[in-house]
Parts: C-alpha cells; sequence; structure tokens
C-alpha cells in the first residue's frame, strides 16, 4: 500500500517535471543554449504567483498566465538585448552569462520576498481523494493534468501554428529559414520567451504544491537537464517519460532509503546517463540537430 | 644587372601580429620576476587582513590555472571542477581528523585522491563535448555533495569537520599558507608554462581545434585528454586541501561550491584561455574587486557578482592577454619605427 502510494506521488511529480524541462528543452534544441537560470527563472514565476494571491487573493490557478506572460516578456527581452549578444560565440561565455543571471536573479528574489520558505494554503488545499486506499491531494493531481495540458499546448504550438513552424525550421537550419523569410532573430527571441514562460507557469504550479524559497532553483535546473537527457531533445513524449520514472525514482529512494539522498538520484541519473548513453534512452529529437 | 627592388607585400611599420604577440609576451614575460619579488616580500608591509585577501587571490589564481589546462588548452569545460576542491579538502581533513595523518600526508592524499578519481570516471566523461561535459561535471560535483553530506560518520555530515588548528601564531600562520598557496600557484603556473610549449600541450591545442582531426593524425586523445585532467583535479586538490587547515572547519557547502567553479572559470575568461600569465593578473583582480564588493555591498553581493559576471561574459572577448597583446602591437610599431629611423 506504501509502495503504490509512493508510486503515485512520483508519478503525480513526473507532471511537473516534464513541464518544466519543456521549457528547457525548447530553449536548448532551438538555440543550442543551456539556460542554467531556468531553475531560478521558474521560482520567480512562483513568486508571482505568491504576491497575486497574497496581496489580491487571485487563485493561484489563475495566476499561471500571469506569471507565464510575466516571464515571457522578461525572456524575450533578456534573448532580445543580453543573450543575443553571445549566442554565436563558445559555451564558456552563455554558462557563465547565465550563470551570473541565475545569481543575479537569486539575489533580486531574496531582496523582494526574503529567504524564507513560502507556500500558499487555498481553502482547497487539504483535500484529498481517496483511492482505494491511496490518497491523492487534488493539488497534486490538479497540477498534473494543467502541468499535462500546458506541455500538451505548447507541443500543438510548436507543431501547428505558424510561429512554432518558424520556430521549428529556424531549429533545423538558420541560414535556410532567412532564406525562406524567417525573421530568425525574432524568433529566437520568441523562443527564449517561450522557453521562459513555461519555467513561469511551472513555477506557479510548484507553489500550488510544495513550499520553496529562493535557493532551490539550481536543483531543478540539473534536473530539467537530466530529464532531457533521458527523454531526448525537444521529445514531449520522452520528457513525460523521464520526468515520471525521475518523480517516482525519487520519491522510492527517499520513501524507502535515505531522504538526504533524494536530490541525489537526478544527479546519479543524469552522470550515468552521459556516461553510458550520451544520446538518451528514448530517441527522437524534433526540434533538428543538437550541435553539441 | 640589378633586379628592381620587389614591392613589399605590407607595409613596413605595421607589424606582423605574431611579432606583436612575441614583443608583448616579452614584456609580459620581463615583468614576472618583479611581480614575483613583490609577492614574495607582501607578507612583511602588508596587515593580516591583506594578507588573507592576497592569499585567497593566489588560491584562486591556482583554481583558474587548473580550469585553464583543461578548458583553456584542451578545450573541455569543466565546470564542475570544483569537485576536486572538495574531495581534496575532505581527504585532508579526514586523513587528519580521524586518522591522526599529519598535514603533509593530508596534502599527498588530497592529490591523490582527485587523481585516482579522473583516472576512473575520465576516460568515461571525456567522451562527452560542449554542454554535455560542463553538466557532467556539474552533476559529478552535486553528486559528491550529497554523498558527502550523507556519509555522517566519516565526513560529519552537513555539520561539517573541524580540522585541529596550526600550531603557530597568527602572524606566523597567515605567512605560511600565504607561502604555501604561492608555492602551489608557482608550481601550476610552472605547468601551464611548460606544457603550452611541450608536446602534450601541442597535443591538447590539436584536441581543442578539432578532435577528429587530431585523432585522425594519430594523436591517443582519451589518454591526453585524461592526463591533462588529472594534473588539473590534482592541483585543485591540493588547493583544497591547504584551504581545509587554513579555515580549520570544512562543511559540504562551502567546498562543493559551484561559486568556488565560476569564480576560476571567470578568472580564467578575463586572463584569456590558453594564456600562461593571464589568470594570475586576472585573480588578482577579481579578488580585490570581490573584496571592496564583499566589504560594501553585503546584501547585493551576488546580484552584484553577478552582473560583474554577465558584463565579462557580454565585454570580454579574449581576456587581459590578449588586450596587452594589441597594445603590444602598437609598442611593437613604436619600437620598429624607432630603429627605422635610427637606421
Amino acid at each position: 500500500m506504501l509502495v503504490s502510494q509512493i508510486v503515485v506521488n512520483g508519478i503525480l511529480l513526473g507532471g511537473l517535471y516534464a513541464c518544466m524541462a519543456m521549457g528547457f528543452s525548447l530553449i536548448w534544441g532551438v538555440m543550442n543554449l543551456i539556460n542554467l537560470a531556468h531553475g531560478t527563472m521558474m521560482l520567480t514565476g512562483a513568486y508571482v504567483t505568491y504576491v497575486l494571491w497574497t496581496r489580491f487573493g487571485i487563485d493561484p490557478i489563475l495566476s499561471i498566465p500571469f506569471s507565464a506572460a510575466t516571464l515571457f516578456v522578461f525572456g524575450y527581452l533578456l534573448q532580445r538585448y543580453v543573450i543575443n549578444r553571445v549566442v554565436l560565440r563558445s559555451i564558456f561565455f552563455t554558462l557563465i552569462l547565465t550563470f551570473g543571471l541565475d545569481m543575479l536573479l537569486i539575489n533580486f528574489n531574496i531582496v523582494l520576498f526574503t529567504a524564507d520558505v513560502r507556500s500558499i494554503t487555498t481553502w482547497y488545499s487539504g483535500l484529498a481523494l481517496d483511492f482505494w486506499g491511496i490518497r491523492i491531494a487534488y493539488t497534486r493531481l490538479l497540477v498534473f493534468v494543467l502541468a499535462l495540458l500546458i506541455t500538451l499546448a505548447l507541443h500543438q504550438f510548436l507543431r501547428w501554428s505558424r510561429t512554432g513552424r518558424a520556430i521549428r525550421a529556424t531549429a533545423q537550419d538558420p541560414t535556410a529559414a532567412r532564406v525562406m523569410g524567417v525573421d530568425t532573430a525574432k524568433i529566437y527571441a520568441v523562443t527564449f520567451g517561450l522557453g521562459s514562460a513555461m519555467a513561469g507557469a511551472t513555477g506557479s504550479l510548484i507553489a500550488i504544491v510544495y513550499a520553496f524559497s529562493p535557493v532551490i532553483g539550481d536543483a531543478f535546473t540539473l534536473k530539467s537537464f537530466a530529464i532531457v537527457i533521458l527523454g531526448g531533445l525537444g521529445n514531449m513524449f520522452g520528457a513525460l517519460v523521464a520526468g515520471i520514472f525521475l518523480g517516482v525514482t525519487e520519491n522510492l529512494v527517499s520513501g524507502f532509503g535515505e531522504p538526504g539522498y533524494r536530490d541525489a538520484v537526478s544527479f546519479l541519473l543524469l552522470v550515468a546517463i552521459l556516461v553510458l548513453r550520451p544520446t538518451g534512452f528514448l530517441g527522437r529529437r524534433s526540434y533538428g540537430v543538437a550541435r553539441a | 644587372m640589378a633586379l628592381p627592388e620587389p614591392e613589399p607585400a605590407f607595409a613596413t611599420d605595421a607589424p606582423r601580429p605574431a611579432d606583436a604577440a612575441r614583443t608583448a609576451a616579452k614584456v609580459l614575460w620581463l615583468l614576472l620576476p618583479v611581480g614575483l619579488a613583490l609577492l614574495l616580500l607582501a607578507p612583511f608591509q602588508l596587515n593580516l587582513y591583506w594578507m588573507r585577501v592576497l592569499s585567497m587571490a593566489c588560491m584562486y589564481a591556482t583554481l583558474a590555472q587548473a580550469i585553464n589546462l583543461i578548458a583553456g588548452f584542451t578545450g573541455y569545460p569543466a565546470f564542475g571542477n570544483v569537485v576536486f576542491f572538495g574531495i581534496g579538502a575532505y581527504s585532508a581533513a579526514i586523513i587528519m581528523v580521524k586518522a591522526g595523518g599529519s598535514f603533509v600526508l593530508g596534502m599527498v592524499i588530497a592529490v591523490l585522491v582527485p587523481l585516482s578519481t579522473v583516472l576512473l570516471l575520465g576516460p568515461a566523461l571525456l567522451r562527452l563535448r560542449g554542454h554535455y561535459f560542463a553538466i557532467a561535471t556539474i552533476g559529478l560535483n552535486e553528486l559528491v555533495k550529497a554523498l558527502v553530506d550523507n556519509l555522517g560518520p566519516l565526513t560529519g555530515g552537513g555539520m561539517g569537520l573541524s580540522v585541529p588548528l596550526p600550531p603557530w601564531g597568527p602572524v606566523q600562520t597567515t605567512r605560511v599558507f600565504y607561502y604555501l598557496l604561492l608555492a602551489t600557484l608557482i608550481a601550476s603556473v610552472a605547468v601551464a608554462a611548460w606544457l603550452r610549449f611541450s608536446r602534450l600541450g601541442y597535443a591538447c591545442r590539436a584536441i581543442r581545434d578539432d578532435e577528429v582531426k587530431a585523432e585522425a593524425m594519430g594523436l591517443r586523445t582519451t589518454m591526453i585528454k585524461t592526463i591533462v585532467w588529472a594534473i588539473s583535479a590534482m592541483f585543485t586538490g591540493l588547493v583544497g586541501a591547504i584551504y581545509a587547515y587554513w579555515f580549520s572547519y570544512i562543511d559540504p557547502s562551502s567546498t562543493f561550491d559551484l561559486l568556488i567553479a565560476i569564480k576560476s572559470f571567470v578568472i580564467f575568461l578575463v586572463g584569456g584561455a590558453a594564456t600562461v600569465v593571464g589568470p594570475i593578473v586576472a585573480a588578482f583582480f577579481i579578488e580585490y574587486l570581490s573584496t571592496v564588493l564583499w566589504s560594501q555591498l553585503l546584501d547585493y553581493h551576488l546580484g552584484i557578482f553577478g552582473l560583474g559576471i554577465m558584463l565579462i561574459a557580454l565585454y570580454t572577448p579574449d581576456g587581459v592577454v590578449q588586450f596587452f597583446r594589441e597594445r603590444g602591437q602598437v609598442l611593437h610599431s613604436f619600437i620598429r619605427r624607432q630603429d627605422i629611423t635610427a637606421g
């Protein structure tokens, strides 16, 4: 009974992980850029939700568009005016730049919201569904469904919309895309904005279920990386499977082993996958070639 | 019958880049003994506070030089190199606290453990390139940090380990650690200087520029990369051991701290990749800047440092040595012009 409870919680967490990793993977796949600030940008989204809830009483679920929009604007401007200047240079510079951004954002979050651990308690926070003895909190179920919907929405957007097609074309071959009349500079900014918006939306979801503080972002960034490698770059289904796998494994380790090793699971997975099978297990890349 | 003098292909007073670089290099190398003398005499002039700053600068210069070996010469962005710093610090501390060994033995072990770690993991991890390698090393650092955090009986866990205090008075202690760190720095510079002109160094740069071609030329790339990373790890581990005894208290979050890695990486970038003197100049500059900021803006230190890193990434094209090389070009043409007018 305990095992099934742990597994169910792991699966529900996995949906959140998949949503988080999709934004990271979009930026990486299209621009060949690792955004080391992804986890902290996500927390900024969580704080948007927190502020809207405490100051204006807006329900966390309704605040998702706000956090996504805030982060979209932030990401768009950031790419256009800052990241674009180093994107063609050696990866030393992009890694350093996004790490600097990460520090700046952490400090910004600490100054604005203090380093205290925050959580949101709504009227439905404590309610749970009893499913043959397995207790499923409504918030977790809700967050899982929302995470899936957001991920699916991004996928459909990339697949069917005009902008989405331009993004995929740019990922495959920037020169050919330019020849075909795609404004690639703008597409890069939109892509970074979309990836950031995904981070913001995931942040809102995290705020609904978990307690958070400004300094926990980096672990999420590394988890995103592990999921993307495990599931394949730009592969939505892969991200979902990998996210659920990570969520379940983490919960099993902290449930039956040492809770202190919880985060170590994803780091071990990360190193092990990279050593054993750097191309991932679930194959197909849908944004085009990653130039490693 | 005399042939007409051929037209020179370029204006005679415009120096060729290689000559200019050599002139700049000469100037920098001439400054080196002066700098060394200043560093050796510094403890007799500076107070304890500034000695500490200077010692930190030596420490970071060594760490940056270690990054330079693997990232600058070989092109592998070992972002998580700080893992060897932590391993070194903990190896030395465990030897001294749990096994009752001396500090010298601790330093030896702190070099050997990172060495064997690289020999074990290097060949597998060094197959990865670019982002994959960078993130794999960060993952390794976080993994080892989590292990150290949870192996309480051996490492003290999150409580950390207290290392016995050195038996000397405060002034003497400061000097001992300063000279120890300075000696490590000089050793690392010597290795970098040797690497620059050795077969191994040329092989490294061949790998950095095109690994497939290097392999096709018959270079044993995996072995070369592993050796260079091992040297880098050994220096990093040694510095970690000195740090542990110097600070006499270590815990996982202060020794496996990615900020240390980033700072040494930034120093390496500011100094310019694959140069010998660059990281030293940059370390003293960054450490001075960091100290000034630290004492002034405690609440915003992290953010200001982050902003500084971003500006460096945006506006530092090739590091300080390149800056001096360009100035060297001016200097060179000035000297040449003197020659021309004299002759």
